[in-house]
């Protein structure tokens, strides 16, 4: 993702009056960075691969509508990329593989990542996660990255489902307040 | 539940982002997303917030079979999505619209400030960017589709507190052009209170008196993380 800020902007614009070109750049810049979410999503290749094509069908269509409160073009493209692929993990609903979510929780694979190119906002964020217990962490990284939904969650975790929700709700709550900090 | 009921709601566009409000509830937060602009910019808020979580996944170069497929998809002309949309302010002298956006991703120490001024056929003009060089917070002004005043005027952008006189923060540059703006302390609190930016014409070289002499272009009420 070499693209700067005001690059990025000219070439959504671009985009959205019909310019090929410009969006093919568009997709070379944000291409690696959305099909890496799908595939860490999805952990499919083929599944993410065709999810990214309708991604950016979806880009191509709709860059029209971007504007700068979704947050930067690249910030709008990962949300719209994350929503198709939650609606995927959706569509899959009762076949996620819970022992394999349960091995990546006890093998810390789902721990905040220290990249050492990590952006201001990456460090904030890894900060207030770390800060979360860890129940409360794991519930909003399992939402988050797995598409589960409050019962999923409880059946992974083996928690009460009342226990679950409160920990999400407890676990953004404190989000926000250290995030604003 | 009142959809102007503003803690809960942000609970609830938490839960939206983060994808455990599912069900009646979620179709019932995406109706009050669609009549209040109110619970969207929290719906967004989050969107902005969470984005840092994928910062830390690695990224992949999808086979080109991807592309060529988009492209084939796509490959029509005038399929694009057409006028750029963009959220036009009340107070426009001209008819062109400015939009911005604030990053508040941080402690003060680090905050970033992002906007993007565009006209109403959806160009952007400038890019504004707030970044820290050898400990001092700077305005970079990034020229992207802004042409030069007409009749020998120039362009200046006009930082606006809540009370009190605008504050210039200098002329901006035509396209493919920078500017680096050094920001003090005191102009970076205004920003972060008031969130607001001008632009306004003024004579070549920028206004003769300290505060905007000719009109007012674009106004911008930032918004905040």
């Amino acid at each position: 993702m070499s693209e700067k800020l005001s690059d990025m902007v000219q070439l959504m614009a671009q985009t959205s009056r019909g310019d090929l070109d410009s969006f093919e750049r568009l997709y070379s810049a944000t291409s690696p960075r959305l099909y890496g979410l799908c595939l860490r999503m999805l952990g499919s290749q083929h599944e993410a691969q065709d999810v990214l094509q309708e991604i950016y069908i979806k880009v191509w269509h709709h860059a029209g509508e971007y504007h700068p409160e979704r947050g930067s073009p690249l910030t709008w493209m990962v949300t719209i990329g994350r929503y198709a692929c939650m609606d995927v993990l959706r569509q899959r609903r009762g076949h996620q593989d819970v022992d394999d979510l349960k091995n990546q929780l006890r093998s810390g694979a789902m721990e905040p990542q220290q990249a050492a190119l990590a952006s201001a906002d990456q460090k904030i964020l890894d900060r207030c996660l770390r800060e979360l217990s860890e129940e409360h962490r794991a519930s909003i990284q399992l939402a988050y990255f797995h598409g589960l939904t409050h019962g999923q969650m409880a059946r992974t975790l083996g928690r009460p489902l009342g226990t679950v929700k409160s920990w999400v709700r407890r676990g953004l709550d404190f989000m926000r307040r250290c995030l604003e900090r | 539940m009142k959809p102007d009921r503003y803690e809960r709601n942000h609970a609830l566009a938490a839960e939206y982002v983060l994808g455990t409000l599912t069900g009646a509830a979620r179709r019932r937060f995406e109706t009050w997303m669609l009549e209040s602009p109110r619970v969207r910019r929290q719906v967004w808020y989050w969107e902005r917030r969470f984005q840092a979580l994928n910062g830390a996944i690695p990224e992949r170069r999808p086979p080109a079979s991807v592309w060529r497929k988009v492209r084939g998809r796509v490959d029509r002309p005038g399929a694009g999505a057409g006028a750029w949309w963009w959220p036009v302010g009340g107070l426009l002298a001209a008819s062109l619209v400015i939009a911005a956006l604030v990053f508040w991703p941080s402690p003060p120490a680090s905050q970033r400030f992002v906007g993007v001024i565009q006209n109403s056929q959806a160009e952007p003009l400038w890019v504004l960017e707030t970044h820290a060089e050898d400990g001092r917070r700077r305005l970079s002004l990034q020229g992207v589709q802004a042409g030069a005043a007409a009749g020998g005027k120039a362009f200046e952008l006009w930082l606006l507190p809540r009370s009190g006189a605008a504050i210039s923060l200098g002329l901006l540059p035509t396209a493919g052009e920078q500017r680096v703006a050094a920001l003090t302390d005191p102009q970076l609190r205004i920003l972060r209170r008031s969130r607001t930016l001008a632009v306004s014409l003024e004579p070549a070289g920028g206004s003769p008196t300290g505060q905007p002499t000719g009109p007012v272009l674009y106004q911008v009420r930032m918004i905040t993380l």
